[in-house]
């Protein structure tokens, strides 16, 4: 996973965030970057949402 | 040759409808930027995508999707019908402005197109301007129009959620436990859209009503990875399936055309085989709720004309209000016989999603507001008037039908209100004569100054 990913996998695992609040706290990654790095969230099958909408990964099923 | 989407790009441009950005601009400030803009606006520089401009909110007032019909703006609705009356069939060619560049396997990657973050509470970046073309054996072609969801390089999800007849198809399609394969135009002319908007039958071809809407065929080019058929002209495709997973995948929320955030649903996964566009593409972003709401108007307002007509009721004009989102109120004025203010409201009750239609003589000008609140108070008794259909069909993102509570793929109903705002029959007329000024044509206020 890279870098990027690894990030996002550790705030999501802190407390769930709407997707556009994870985009405002990395603006200064490009957006293709940052796609790519949500990309691989997906890919690995890890997150999950809530009622309000926010993702959120569990933490028995973040990536080690 | 028909006109294409840099056709109406020139269009709205000569009209003073269109304003350029030449600075580079992200693609997160993209629908912030347009929202902004009172003109229709045309990015020439993405940050990131040096290959790619983007444009958007080229149908975000009345005004410009009448630039887009060609006709002035209270002649909507009888355009739209004059078009999908004669219909076009589809030519196929060989060559394609779609296909000049031609991305497959390892080179198949979403992330080089410049999709944008639109609302602060989507759920992720959106393709919001598609015409997505599907085939089942028995049906034919399919022809709508569904958002769709970046989730990884090669994957989106797509709102399937509404009953529709791709929805037929992938249910079909799922029940034999197999893909459906899709093909996705982005960047046409408004015409394509308003036809894969449009409820036509289940076996008519929605290219053919574009074909009429345009007065000339639509160029189809053959998908280089599946067995469909786009538009030639359009400024990119993707090419691929809908994964046999069913409503699986989470998607949204979104800001809805309703003008309100939505839910997170639950839908099926399009996976891409192949992405081919211009040399020199502009990727249409189009802008969440305007956009989608006065490109329903023509449709909605079109079907409603044709309702009335199959109950032999004479409209006199009909408006479906940018306050209902052009698509969920209808109102319409007609010249009235006895108890067709009643046939009249069943009749655009029967209209898609319809949920709330008011009625008129023919003397209200049912474009002004304060003119049809006079017609419903004065005409209108509420145990002889008003009509509640319990039960229709509904729609989602409508928060009161209560969608939460049906399950993943469950289909809400609604109920309809109808308000016969016609005289009353046993009034005489005489008895809404209106208020005139003494005099009031011959003296002149300019005389005086």
């Amino acid at each position: 996973m890279s870098p990027l990913a690894q990030r996002l996998v550790d705030e999501l695992t802190r407390e769930p965030r709407h997707f556009g609040a994870l985009v405002e706290a990395h603006l200064d990654v490009p957006w293709r970057d940052f796609l790519l790095a949500w990309g691989e969230l997906r890919a690995a099958d890890v997150l999950r949402r809530d009622d309000a909408g926010r993702y959120l990964i569990p933490g028995d099923a973040a990536p080690a | 040759m028909k006109a294409g989407f840099r056709e109406f790009l020139r269009a709205l441009e000569e009209a003073g409808e269109l304003k350029r950005i030449k600075k580079p601009v992200d693609p997160r400030h993209l629908s912030a930027l347009m929202a902004q803009a009172k003109e229709a606006t045309l990015f020439e520089s993405i940050a990131g995508y040096p290959d790619w401009r983007a444009a958007g909110a080229l149908v975000a007032t009345r005004k410009r999707l009448a630039l887009a019909l060609g006709c002035a703006e209270q002649d909507i609705a009888p355009r739209f019908e004059q078009g999908i009356r004669a219909p076009i069939a589809p030519r196929l060619v060989d060559r394609a402005p779609c296909q000049e560049v031609v991305l497959t396997g390892a080179d198949v990657d979403l992330t080089r197109i410049p999709i944008p973050m639109m609302h602060v509470k989507d759920g992720g970046p959106y393709l919001s301007g598609t015409v997505v073309v599907s085939q089942d054996p028995e049906y034919g072609r399919n022809v709508g129009s569904y958002r769709m969801m970046y989730r990884t390089p090669r994957e989106t999800s797509i709102d399937l959620v509404s009953s529709s007849d791709m929805r037929v198809y992938y249910q079909r399609a799922l029940d034999a436990g197999r893909p459906l394969p899709i093909a996705v135009a982005v960047g046409t002319h408004p015409y394509e859209l308003l036809a894969a908007s449009y409820k036509a039958p289940i076996d008519g071809d929605e290219f053919a009503i574009a074909g009429g809407l345009h007065g000339a065929p639509v160029e189809l080019v053959r998908c280089r990875t599946v067995d469909l058929e786009v538009p030639a002209d359009a400024e990119l495709v993707l090419e691929g399936e809908l994964l046999p997973v069913g409503w699986t995948a989470d998607e949204g929320p979104f800001g809805e055309f309703s003008h309100i955030t939505g839910e997170v649903k639950w839908n099926p996964v399009f996976r891409v085989r192949a992405i081919t566009h211009r040399r020199d593409p502009i990727f249409y972003v189009l802008q969440m709720p305007w956009e989608n709401d006065w490109l329903a108007a023509p449709v909605i307002e079109a079907a409603g004309l044709q309702a009335l007509r199959v109950a032999s009721v004479e409209p006199v004009a009909i408006r479906a209000p940018v306050g209902g989102c052009c698509y969920w109120t209808l109102v319409a004025s007609i010249k009235k016989r006895p108890g067709e203010g009643k046939n009249a409201l069943l009749a655009l009750l029967s209209v898609a999603e319809v949920k709330l239609a008011i009625v008129t003589d023919d003397d209200i000008d049912i474009g002004d507001p304060d003119e049809l609140d006079w017609a419903m108070t004065f005409r209108v008794q509420a145990d002889q008037d008003v009509l509640v259909v319990p039960g229709a069909r509904g729609k989602h993102i409508d928060p009161s039908v209560r969608a939460g509570a049906l399950g993943r793929g469950g289909l809400p109903t609604t109920a309809k209100l109808g308000i016969d705002a016609t005289i009353p029959e046993g009034v005489p007329r005489a008895h809404y004569e209106r208020l005139r000024y003494f005099l009031k044509d011959s003296v002149r206020l300019e005389d005086y100054a």
